[in-house]
C-alpha cells in the first residue's frame, strides 16, 4: 500500500495547457444530437477554433454555428445577433435542437440569452408557423469560460438538455440513460455493445459515436443541409425521465444524473469510467441494479478474455514499470486504476483540473499500487514534463500534446484520450469495456516491446 | 478596375432566412471554357464525361449574401461584396481578429506568445501554425494567463504583470508577445500600461497586441493590428553588430514580408534569392528571430508575398524608412520567375539579372520535366479555392500551369482590394464568392462538381463527405509549396489527392448503394 502526494501547479501563469474553456465541453455535447447543433453566442473564434480541433481530431466535418459578436455587441449588447442567429440557424438547416452556448464575452456584458430565446422563439412561429418552429427546440447552456473548464461546460451542457427537455414521467420506458463523458465514438460504440449484450437499451447522453464518425454517404440533394447519421434523438432526451436509472460513467459530469434523481426519482450512479476489469464490473454491476437484468455469459467470456490476455502478458512486460498519466481526470483515473490491476505503477498522474472528487479517486487507486502516486492537479504539460524530468518513468499514456517531450525524453507515448491528431484511427477503438481493455493492454505491451526489448530477439515470451 | 467591386458599407438587409436563387441578370453568361475532364485519367473509359457549364443561378442562400457571389464576365466584371460582418447563425469559417494577429506573430520563433484571457484562447491555437523552424523553438509553447472569474470582477492586470515576470524568469525570451482577447477588451485591461511596466522590471522586450477577438468580423484586423506592434515596438530598435554591419555592406539586402514557412516554404524562396547575391537580412514573421526583425529598417528593400496579411507593414515600412517594396508569389513556375526578376531589376545591377536569368531557365526546365507526369493526369480538372488570405489569387496561374480551372474562388476575410486582384487573376466564368459558409460551400461543390478542392482542416471533411478530392493548404501541410522545387511537390500533392482510388467508390452523383436520404 502506498500514498497519493497531491501536487498543485505554484506557478501563475498556464505553460502548454491540458484543458481548454467551457464552450467546447457544451459544444461536443451537443454535437452528440440527431440534427442538434450547437450555436456559440460569442466571436467568430470561440467557433472556429473549436470546429478545427474536432476536425483533426475526429478527421470529420464539425457544424457549429455562431452569433458573430463584434464591438457593438460589446457595447449594446448581444440582444441582436442571438435572435437573428437562432432565426437564421433554425430557418436555413431546420435543426431538431439548437443548443445556444454562452461565451466569456456574452457572459460579461450580461446577455439574458434566457429572455432573448424566448423573443426568438415566439418570432420563430410567426416565420415558420405554429407546428414547425415548435420542432426546434432551443436549449441556453451557461458555459462561462473563464469559470472552470471544458469538462465543466460538458457536464452544464448534459444538465441543461435533461433540464429543458425531460418531461414529467409518465411510464417507464425500461431504459438506462448513460452519460459517457468526453469520450470517443469507439468508446460511445463498446458501452453500446455491452448495453446490447447485456439486453438493455440505453440512452447515450449524448452520443458522438455516430456524428463524429460517420460514413461518407452525403446527402442526395443539393439544398438540404448536411447532418451526419446518428445522435441521440430529442425524443429519447425527453425520455430521460421514464428511464430505470441514470449511470454516469465519469465523476465530473454528475449534474444531470442528480438533476433527473432530484425531479423525476429516476436514480443515478456517478461513477468511474468503465477502464479496466474493476471499473467495467462496477458499470455491469449498475446495470443490473437498475434493470435487475443478469449480467450474461457473453459478458463474462468478454471479461475472461480480457483477463487471458492480462496473464499472458502482465507479469513479464508490464510488472513494475512506472507510468505517468495524463489529460482528462475521468480517463486518467479509470486508467491509473487499470495501470495497477496490470502490475505497473501509475508513478504520476496529471490533470489541469481541481477537482477532490478526482484527489479522492486517486488517493483509492494509490492505495491499489505497489509504489507511491504523483498527482498533479490543476496542472499543466509543462508541470508534468519538468516532474517527468526529475522523476522518469518507462512509459507515459496520454494525447498527442505531449508528443514532443515523451521523445525528448525518450519515452514511449500510448495515445488516447483528446486530442490525438498526430495519429489515426485511435478514436474508432475503444478503451472502455472488458474489449478496450484489451486493445489497450495490446497497445502498452507493443509500446513495450518496442522500445525495451530486442528487436531481433525473436522468442519474446523469454 | 475601380469601384468595381462593391465594399463595405452594404446597405442593412434584413436576413428573412428565405433561401433565395441568386439569378440576377449580370450572371447570364456561359461559360466558354473548356470542362471536359477526364481525357487523361481512365484509360479504360472511353466516355467523355461532360459537365454542364456554369449556370445561370449560383446557389439557394439568403437574400443578403446573393451580393457575396458572382461570376466573372469580362475584363471589366465586377466583383462580390465584401468586408460586412457574417450574418449570426450561419456557420462561417471565418477566425477572429486575435486569431489574424496571432497568426501573423506566431512564427517568430524566439518569442514567448503570452495570452491574456481565459484559457481556451490559447488551448486551441497553440502551435497550430504550421510553421517551421530552423533553431529556436519556443514559439510553439503556448502561454496563457488563464484569467478566471475573480480576474474578471477585480481586473487581470496584476495576474498579467506577474505572469510576464515568471515566464521571463524561466524562459529569458528575445521578446514577449502579449495578445488581449475578448474579456481583456471588456474589463478593461490596460495592456499596453502593464507591458511598459513589465519591461522595465524584466528588460526584455514586452510587446501589447490590441487583438480582442470582437474588434471586427474580418481578422484582417488582427492581421495589421500584429503589423501594428512589430512597428511601434521592434522595428527600427535593433542596433547593427559588426558582422551583421559587413553583411549588409557586402550584398544588397531585403526583407522578406508575409512569408510565414508553412511546411518550410520560406526554405524553398530563400536559396533562390540568396543565389542572386541578395542577402535576405530578415523574415516577417516565418523562422525568423526577434534582433533579426528589429533590424529590418536596415534592409535596401521588402518583398512581400502574403498581400493579405503584410501589404500594410510594407507600406508602413516605405513610408517610415523610405524601404521600397516589390510584391511578389512564389506560388507557381512564371510567378517564382517573375518574382525574381523583378528583384534584380529592382537593383539594377546587369551580374544579378544575368543570375536570376540562369537560375530561372535551370530551374524551369528541371521542373517542367519533374511535373510533366503529373500534368497529364492532371490537366482538363476543375479546382474550387477557397482560403483566408492571398491563396486565392496567388494560386490561380499555378493552376494554369498544371492545365487545370480554377472553377470558384473565394476567401474568408477579404477586402476590395483582395477582390479586385482575384478579379484581374480568374479567367471568364469563373465563380467568385466571399466568407460562404459551410451550407454555402456544400452547396457551391455539390452543385458545381470541381475534381479538387483547395482549402483547410474544416472544410476538408466536409468536402470528403461529398466525394471530393482535397488538398491542404492551409496550417496542416507537410508539404512546402513555394518556389520551383515547392511547386514541384505541389503537383504531386495534387495528384495523390485527385487521382486517388478512394475516388472510385465514391461517384459524385449518387445512386444506387451509396444512396442517403
Amino acid at each position: 500500500m502506498s500514498c497519493a502526494n497531491v501536487i498543485k501547479k505554484e506557478r501563475t501563469s498556464v505553460i502548454n495547457p491540458l484543458v481548454t474553456c467551457q464552450p467546447m465541453g457544451a459544444m461536443y455535447a451537443v454535437s452528440g444530437i440527431r440534427r442538434g447543433l450547437p450555436l456559440v453566442h460569442g466571436s467568430q473564434g470561440c467557433s472556429t477554433f473549436v470546429r478545427y480541433s474536432f476536425s483533426r481530431h475526429f478527421r470529420e466535418p464539425s457544424e457549429i454555428a455562431v452569433t458573430s459578436l463584434h464591438e457593438d455587441a460589446a457595447v449594446f449588447g448581444g440582444r441582436k445577433n442571438l435572435i437573428s442567429g437562432i432565426e437564421n440557424l433554425a430557418i436555413r438547416f431546420k435543426p431538431n435542437l439548437i443548443g445556444a452556448i454562452s461565451t466569456c464575452s456574452s457572459e460579461i456584458i450580461g446577455d439574458d440569452m434566457e429572455g432573448f430565446i424566448k423573443v426568438a422563439k415566439e418570432d420563430l412561429k410567426k416565420r415558420m408557423g405554429e407546428k414547425e418552429a415548435e420542432k426546434v427546440k432551443i436549449v441556453p447552456i451557461s458555459t462561462p469560460s473563464f469559470v472552470e473548464t471544458h469538462f465543466k461546460g460538458y457536464d452544464n451542457a448534459i444538465k441543461a438538455l435533461v433540464d429543458n427537455l425531460a418531461e414529467d414521467p409518465s411510464e417507464s420506458n425500461e431504459k438506462v440513460n448513460i452519460i459517457p463523458g468526453m469520450v470517443n465514438p469507439g468508446d460511445v460504440r463498446e458501452i453500446k455493445h455491452m448495453l446490447g449484450l447485456m439486453g438493455v437499451e440505453g440512452i447515450i447522453l449524448t452520443d458522438i459515436s455516430d456524428p463524429f464518425d460517420s460514413p461518407l454517404r452525403p446527402s442526395t440533394t443539393e439544398t438540404k443541409p448536411f447532418y451526419p447519421k446518428g445522435g441521440t434523438t430529442v425524443e429519447e432526451i425527453c425520455d430521460t425521465s421514464n428511464s430505470r436509472g441514470t449511470i454516469s460513467l465519469c465523476g465530473y459530469a454528475g449534474s444531470g444524473a442528480v438533476s433527473l434523481e432530484k425531479k423525476y426519482d429516476v436514480p443515478a450512479a456517478v461513477g468511474s469510467i468503465p477502464i479496466g476489469v474493476k471499473n467495467t464490473d462496477q458499470f455491469l454491476r449498475n446495470l443490473k441494479k437498475f434493470t435487475g437484468l443478469e449480467i450474461p455469459d457473453t459478458i463474462l467470456d468478454e471479461r475472461g478474455l480480457l483477463i487471458d490476455s492480462m496473464a499472458d502478458l502482465v507479469s513479464r512486460y508490464l510488472f513494475g514499470r512506472k507510468v505517468a498519466i495524463y489529460g482528462d481526470p475521468a480517463i486518467t483515473s479509470g486508467i491509473a486504476r487499470f495501470v495497477c490491476e496490470l502490475g505497473m505503477i501509475p508513478s504520476i498522474v496529471c490533470t489541469g483540473v481541481e477537482s477532490p472528487e478526482f484527489v479522492d479517486e486517486m488517493k483509492k487507486v494509490a492505495k491499489e499500487s505497489d509504489g507511491a502516486v504523483d498527482v498533479l492537479i490543476r496542472s499543466d504539460l509543462r508541470d508534468l514534463e519538468t516532474h517527468l524530468q526529475e522523476n522518469p518513468v518507462d512509459l507515459m499514456i496520454g494525447h498527442s500534446d505531449g508528443r514532443l517531450f515523451a521523445k525528448a525524453l525518450d519515452v514511449p507515448l500510448i495515445r488516447v484520450g483528446f486530442p490525438v491528431y498526430d495519429r489515426v484511427g485511435y478514436h474508432r477503438v475503444p478503451i472502455v469495456g472488458y474489449n478496450g481493455g484489451i486493445s489497450l493492454i495490446d497497445r502498452i505491451t507493443n509500446a513495450v516491446f518496442e522500445k525495451y526489448y530486442d528487436h531481433e530477439h525473436w522468442k519474446l515470451q523469454q | 478596375m475601380q469601384s468595381a467591386v462593391k465594399s463595405s458599407k452594404n446597405s442593412e438587409k434584413s436576413d428573412k432566412g428565405n433561401e433565395k436563387v441568386t439569378n440576377s441578370s449580370k450572371l447570364n453568361v456561359s461559360v466558354n471554357k473548356s470542362l471536359i475532364k477526364d481525357l487523361f485519367t481512365d484509360e479504360s473509359s472511353s466516355d467523355e464525361i461532360v459537365i454542364d457549364p456554369v449556370p445561370e443561378s449560383i446557389i439557394k442562400t439568403l437574400e443578403s449574401r446573393l451580393d457575396h457571389m458572382c461570376v466573372k464576365k469580362s475584363e471589366d466584371g465586377g466583383g462580390p461584396s465584401c468586408n460586412t460582418a457574417s450574418v449570426p447563425g450561419i456557420v462561417t469559417q471565418r477566425s477572429c481578429v486575435y486569431g489574424g494577429a496571432r497568426v501573423v506573430l506566431m512564427p517568430i520563433t524566439d518569442a514567448i506568445h503570452l495570452v491574456h484571457g481565459p484559457i481556451g484562447c490559447a488551448s486551441c491555437t497553440w502551435d497550430i501554425r504550421g510553421s517551421r523552424t530552423s533553431g529556436e523553438d519556443l514559439y510553439k509553447t503556448g502561454f496563457s494567463t488563464n484569467l478566471e472569474e475573480k480576474d474578471i470582477v477585480f481586473g487581470g492586470e496584476k495576474k498579467l504583470a506577474d505572469t510576464i515576470t515568471e515566464l521571463n524568469n524561466l524562459y529569458k525570451p528575445a521578446a514577449i508577445f502579449v495578445y488581449s482577447t475578448c474579456v481583456v477588451g471588456l474589463i478593461g485591461d490596460d495592456l499596453k500600461a502593464v507591458c511598459r511596466e513589465a519591461e522595465k522590471i524584466t528588460k526584455c522586450r514586452v510587446i501589447p497586441v490590441q487583438s480582442e477577438g470582437f474588434r471586427s468580423f474580418n481578422k484582417s484586423l488582427g492581421h495589421q493590428l500584429a503589423c501594428d506592434a512589430m512597428l511601434d515596438y521592434l522595428i527600427g530598435t535593433g542596433e547593427l553588430d559588426g558582422k551583421l554591419k559587413s553583411e549588409i555592406n557586402a550584398q544588397p539586402t531585403l526583407n522578406i514580408v508575409g512569408e510565414f514557412n508553412v511546411a518550410g516554404d520560406l526554405w524553398a524562396i530563400k536559396p533562390l534569392i540568396e543565389k542572386m547575391g541578395v542577402n535576405v537580412l530578415s523574415v516577417l514573421t516565418g523562422d525568423s528571430c526577434v534582433e533579426d526583425i528589429a533590424n529590418a529598417h536596415y534592409a535596401d528593400l521588402n518583398i512581400v508575398q502574403c498581400q493579405k496579411s503584410s501589404n500594410y507593414l510594407a507600406r508602413q515600412m516605405e513610408e517610415k524608412y523610405g524601404i521600397h517594396y516589390l510584391k511578389v508569389n512564389f506560388f507557381g513556375i512564371e510567378d517564382t520567375a517573375k518574382s525574381l526578376k523583378i528583384i534584380s531589376e529592382f537593383f539594377q545591377n546587369p551580374k544579378m539579372i544575368e543570375k536570376a536569368d540562369e537560375i530561372i531557365k535551370t530551374e524551369i526546365a528541371n521542373v517542367r520535366s519533374e511535373i510533366s507526369h503529373y500534368k497529364k493526369r492532371l490537366a482538363g480538372k476543375g479546382v474550387a479555392v477557397y482560403v483566408g488570405g492571398n491563396k486565392a489569387w496567388s494560386l490561380i496561374r499555378a493552376f494554369e500551369e498544371l492545365g487545370m480551372n480554377v472553377i470558384m474562388t473565394g476567401t474568408q476575410n477579404g477586402l476590395p482590394e483582395d477582390y479586385e486582384r482575384i478579379m484581374e487573376t480568374v479567367s471568364e466564368g469563373t465563380l467568385v464568392v466571399d466568407d460562404a459558409n459551410s451550407m454555402e460551400l456544400s452547396r457551391l461543390l455539390q452543385k458545381y462538381q470541381p475534381d479538387l478542392v483547395i482549402s483547410g482542416a474544416k472544410e476538408k471533411y466536409m468536402t470528403h463527405k461529398l466525394g471530393i478530392p482535397f488538398c491542404d493548404f492551409n496550417h496542416d501541410r507537410i508539404a512546402s509549396f513555394a518556389g520551383f522545387k515547392g511547386f514541384i511537390n505541389f503537383a504531386k500533392e495534387l495528384n495523390r489527392a485527385v487521382s486517388s482510388p478512394v475516388w472510385k467508390f465514391t461517384p459524385k452523383k449518387y445512386h444506387g448503394i451509396v444512396k442517403n436520404e
